[in-house]
């Protein structure tokens, strides 16, 4: 198994404030890998800053072979990594159809397969394509973001909190799609608040605790850990 | 009769001052910045192509795209070298920014084109055309303005709807880092905003001078407040806002100098900009901006 992203010693500051330190990780092809821990551990801004919207102030950030420490983001797309944000960030006044459209800014053109590919996977998307993105629901509104950011073909999917304000029915269908795409070969980068979810589908995890990473290994094993029992899943 | 007169010498000014004002709208929503330069890009315009028909006997016509021309690279180069460097900071700093270029390009003006009013030839040549037995008068540049403003807005709208880089332009306005997020390079679409905003500006110029001959360094500044007013009035960030704005604020402006004062008229615009403000804050057809939580 090759490695498509590596973290290496980065240190990312907003301001004065020091938001990372020093935090190593790397994902694997075909793997998904969680970043688990509290609210305002660093987990967005380490997406954040592999995603290219940030910059760290010193480590590197190696992906498929290259250096993309400072390259921007517009530009990380086109070495096929995909970031969904916290919160979806769709485009709220644009169709469906055009959030996918913009979803494959990068390609020559819109492909009639990747589309009807989408709509197979959200089949909800396929019946809204019509609809202003911001009429749909909370649950539905991620998976746009998901199918827009799939668009791209990525190398690497990063989801931060897919299931953040969704209700559990439609958490288990978020997840349950993650784990389908997992299956397909897509390898992800899952950040995520609800410990308990991410690390059952998880290869790895690493535990993320203001900043630094206190913690690692298999799914499994950090779903039986005492430490990441007591503080992330209700003991 | 003289009421259809004035309404239709309302739009036509209205008209101009629309085109303008898609220009404010469209780089505010794009940028979020307000380009105070953009009322002397006008005048730039119309310069250019005053020099190019008087000074090199260019045809009319083809002095419109020359000034469209100069305009879309003087657009370019302002917004990357006084713009672009304040990205990110207090939009204060790009405000005040955005107030010098306005007086450097005056100050440029004047220097080129001296600060004596030059006499614009208008580029329209037909004659009016006369009705219900010359009672309505309805000139060439009239007409050609108001057919102007229709197709750049159908033409705009085309592209903001149909075009990827339109739908880019959107997407940026709405959301600029997850717009990143899709591969859109913001910087190149920020730029292509002004380079169109400020093509925009150079016919806007031309069909101003051709209605109002006088051509002065300051040319641009009153119809440049006035289209930014009309911007804020329909709803800034919006492009039908720009132009419902614009085409009302040109018929309240002349509706306000025939029945009311002349003297008055720019307060009487302001005061109705103030009202609708008051009633409706995002303006005639912008959006309530959510707070999201």
């Amino acid at each position: 198994m090759s490695t498509i992203l590596s973290v290496e010693d980065m240190h990312v500051y907003y301001g004065a404030i020091h938001a990372v330190k020093g935090v190593s990780f790397d994902v694997g092809e075909g793997e998904i890998v969680a970043l688990i821990g509290a609210n305002g551990a660093g987990k967005s801004t380490i997406l954040k800053t592999v995603s290219g919207l940030l910059h760290p102030r010193s480590g590197n950030v190696i992906f498929d072979g290259k250096n993309i420490s400072h390259t921007d983001a517009h530009k990380l797309v086109r070495h096929g990594l995909a970031h969904v944000p916290e919160g979806r960030r769709i485009f709220l006044q644009m169709t469906v159809q055009d959030n996918l459209e913009m979803g494959a800014f990068t390609q020559k053109d819109v492909s009639k397969e990747d589309l009807e590919r989408m709509f197979t996977l959200f089949p909800r998307l396929k019946e809204r394509r019509k609809q202003i993105a911001g009429t749909l629901s909370g649950g539905e509104q991620q998976m746009l973001a998901m199918s827009r950011a799939l668009m791209s073909h990525p190398k690497l999917l990063m989801l931060d909190e897919p299931s953040m304000g969704l209700a559990p029915i439609l958490v288990d269908q978020i997840f349950d799609i993650i784990q389908e795409l997992h299956d397909a070969g897509t390898t992800i980068l899952l950040v995520e608040q609800n410990a308990s979810k991410a690390l059952q589908i998880a290869d790895r995890a690493y535990v993320l605790e203001t900043g630094s990473i206190t913690l690692s290994g298999t799914g499994a094993e950090l779903a039986v850990s005492d430490e990441v029992r007591k503080a992330y899943l209700g003991g | 009769m003289s009421f259809l007169q004035y309404l239709i010498n309302g739009i036509s000014i209205g008209a101009v001052y629309a085109i303008i004002a898609l220009g404010y709208t469209m780089v505010y929503g794009i940028a979020k910045m307000l380009n105070f330069a953009h009322g002397d890009v006008i005048m730039v315009g119309a310069y250019i192509s005053f020099s190019a028909t008087n000074y090199l006997g260019v045809p009319a016509v083809l002095s419109i795209f020359i000034a469209m021309a100069v305009c879309t690279i003087l657009g370019i180069i302002i917004e990357g070298l006084a713009y672009k460097p304040l990205r990110g900071t207090s939009s204060l700093a790009v405000l005040i920014t955005a107030i010098g270029v306005s007086y450097f390009l005056q100050n440029a003006a004047q220097l080129i084109w001296g600060a004596t009013p030059k006499n614009f030839t208008s580029i329209v040549t037909s004659a009016p055309i006369s009705l219900f037995g010359g009672q309505l008068t309805i000139t060439g540049e009239v007409i050609i303005t108001i057919v102007a403003s229709a197709v750049i807005m159908l033409a705009l709208h085309f592209f903001t709807t149909k075009t990827k880089i339109g739908k880019a332009m959107r997407a940026v306005s709405e959301d600029r880092d997850a717009a990143q997020l899709m591969g859109i390079n913001v910087n190149r679409t920020i730029s292509t905003t002004f380079a169109i905003g400020s093509a925009l500006a150079a016919i806007a110029g031309v069909l101003l001078c051709s209605t109002v001959p006088t051509l002065q360094p300051t040319t641009g500044s009153m119809p440049g407040i006035r289209a930014f007013t009309a911007a804020v009035f329909g709803g800034i960030g919006s492009i039908p806002g720009a132009m419902l704005g614009g085409i009302l604020l040109g018929v309240i402006e002349t509706f306000s100098k025939a029945y009311l004062s002349s003297q008055f008229s720019d307060a009487i615009v302001f005061l109705v900009l103030i009202i609708v403000l008051l009633v409706k804050p995002a303006g005639l057809l912008g959006k309530q901006v959510q707070e999201k939580v």
